[in-house]
């Protein structure tokens, strides 16, 4: 006998429910999380986990879905993280909408009639968990809430994989009902057209006018911090809207040096830029560094997080740097943070990286020096890059 | 097949061929150490909706319902998701939960979110009753 309450096809009344609007929610929502996943995996890759010091997912655990990443296009990991952030946001309603659109399913009774019924619910479960996880973890994360104390970036990554597979799943499994959905909307009978129906308090079009404007309302409390400019003010919930001032340091900080433990002593006059090739050490003072050929490039600062800043900065070519330290043909450097602890103080640059004329070890922003903040006396600013790949406080650069 | 099974072989081969994959992605979590918070994080994920937020929102809809019938109620309905939709979206700022690390990391504070947001709430809820009286009056 079917037990009471949710389990009976009669408690659910809203006469919106039907396949054909799961199948336009499910629609709507695929081409977003395809948009957040994609370029989470690119994001992943752009950290070019296979060089020394980059990986924070085990690279002996991990898919071998890396490439090069390029420097060609500027803006290219400021779009990538802008995309996955904001379109994240924006998914969240249609996420929400589609899975109130299904809920009598989770009551049907029997729980299972056939073992292929229980195989399917577990796969649901599966889609169902590592979705929200993927969501929750991400909103909190971007504003710095770690109140789940695990590793954010491990269990975010396993967890979209978990995520990206449960969901092909399901559209194989479903792809002849959504089919169905469309061509004959509710004509096509399923457990998910209400038996007895309430009156309606809205139509489907305005359900969707609703969940359309839920994620409007989402993306912009949030894009100004990816777009930047006047917007950023606009954007009233974004975790990075603040607009520090009008000096030439007066931009987003990830990390402080007193967040890094970087200290006035470390940075002072005994610094020195120690360049390793070969078991050959070259070591340079930051006047030495200003007194070398200077190149200026406008480069934005793309976080992970989704925000942007972009900056002017001058310093010495990469590339100059390898030549002095006698590694032109370098394939690889490992730049040192003098930050004494933490994640990301270590991280590699690829040839490509180190090539590009705009690939700099910046001394200066906006014509001044770089705050202690910044990176003072000096930090990696290097196009396309992951923001905090543009290592701050650089006390050594080893090629090889 | 499809008679004890209770669906075509092609059912069966697509989990076949998905779950493996999952399992490997479990497994790649497992003897970590905080392997009990994700895999429990994840437990928790795929019921808190379905058991906790879609409940909370359909008995606050049914309250709402009664207290504004149709076609009153979406005026109330509409204000009240968004509202609901950024509170639940940005609760780390507002609520200040995700200060103390971003304070210590970038040196920032959540100070204004949790105003913010009630000025957009009472924003939007105005606008709405503005609606409300332009299209009541007609």
């Amino acid at each position: 006998m079917t037990p009471p309450g949710p389990f009976r096809p009669t408690f659910w009344r809203s006469p919106l429910r039907g396949p054909w609007l799961t199948a336009l929610l499910g629609s709507v929502l695929l081409v977003l999380v395809a948009v957040v996943a994609a370029t989470g995996f690119v994001s992943h890759a752009a950290y070019q986990p296979d060089l020394p010091g980059n990986a924070i997912v085990d690279p002996a655990r991990d898919l071998p879905l890396n490439f090069v990443w390029p420097t060609g296009f500027t803006y290219l990991y400021a779009v990538t993280q802008g995309l996955h952030v904001n379109v994240g946001l924006v998914a969240i309603p249609f996420l929400l909408a589609k899975l109130w659109s299904v809920i009598p399913r989770l009551f049907v009774w029997p729980p299972a009639a056939s073992p292929a019924q229980a195989l399917e619910r577990l796969s649901i479960g599966l889609l169902v968990g590592s979705s929200v996880f993927e969501f929750v973890t991400g909103v909190m994360n971007v504003q710095y809430w770690y109140g789940f104390r695990f590793n954010f970036v491990v269990a975010h990554y396993y967890g979209a994989i978990v995520f990206v597979a449960s969901l092909l799943l399901h559209i194989a499994l479903k792809m002849p009902v959504i089919v169905r959905a469309y061509r004959e909307r509710d004509a096509a009978r399923t457990d998910l057209v209400p038996v007895a129906p309430a009156a309606p308090t809205i139509s489907r079009r305005g359900l969707f006018a609703v969940v359309g404007a839920g994620s409007a309302a989402l993306l912009l409390a949030n894009v100004g911090e990816t777009v930047g400019g006047p917007l950023r003010r606009l954007s009233l919930l974004a975790p990075r809207r603040q607009v520090i001032g009008p000096g030439p340091n007066d931009f987003q900080v990830n990390r402080t040096a007193g967040g890094a433990g970087v200290t006035a002593a470390m940075t002072g006059p005994d610094y020195r830029l120690a360049l390793r090739f070969e078991g050959r050490e070259v070591t340079l003072t930051r006047d030495e560094l200003l007194a070398m050929d200077q190149q200026t490039a406008t480069l934005p600062i793309a976080c992970v997080e989704g925000w942007t800043t972009t900056q002017k900065w001058t310093g010495v070519r990469l590339s100059e740097l390898a030549r002095i330290a006698g590694a032109e043909g370098a394939g690889t450097a490992l730049v040192r943070s003098l930050q004494p602890r933490g994640a990301l103080r270590l991280a590699s640059l690829r040839a490509g990286q180190l090539r590009d004329p705009d690939a700099l070890l910046a001394l200066k922003v906006n014509g001044a020096d770089l705050s202690p903040d910044h990176g003072y006396p000096a930090r990696i600013i290097v196009p396309a890059l992951p923001g905090v790949h543009n290592t701050k406080w650089v006390g050594g650069i080893e090629f090889s | 097949m499809r008679a004890r099974y209770g669906a075509s072989p092609l059912h069966l081969l697509a989990h076949l061929a998905v779950l493996p994959l999952v399992a490997w992605a479990l497994l790649q979590v497992v003897d970590r150490p905080d392997a009990m918070r994700i895999l429990l994080w994840l437990a928790v994920s795929a019921v808190v909706h379905d058991f906790v937020l879609l409940p909370f929102y359909s008995v606050l809809d049914r309250a709402g319902q009664l207290a504004a019938p149709r076609p009153a109620v979406n005026y109330v309905r509409v204000p009240a998701l968004l509202s609901g939709l950024l509170l639940l979206v940005f609760l780390p700022a507002i609520s200040g939960k995700g200060e103390p690390s971003f304070q210590r990391t970038s040196g920032l504070t959540y100070e204004g979110y949790l105003g913010r947001w009630l000025l957009i709430t009472a924003v939007l809820f105005a606008i709405s009753g503005a609606v409300y009286l332009v299209r009541g009056t007609k």
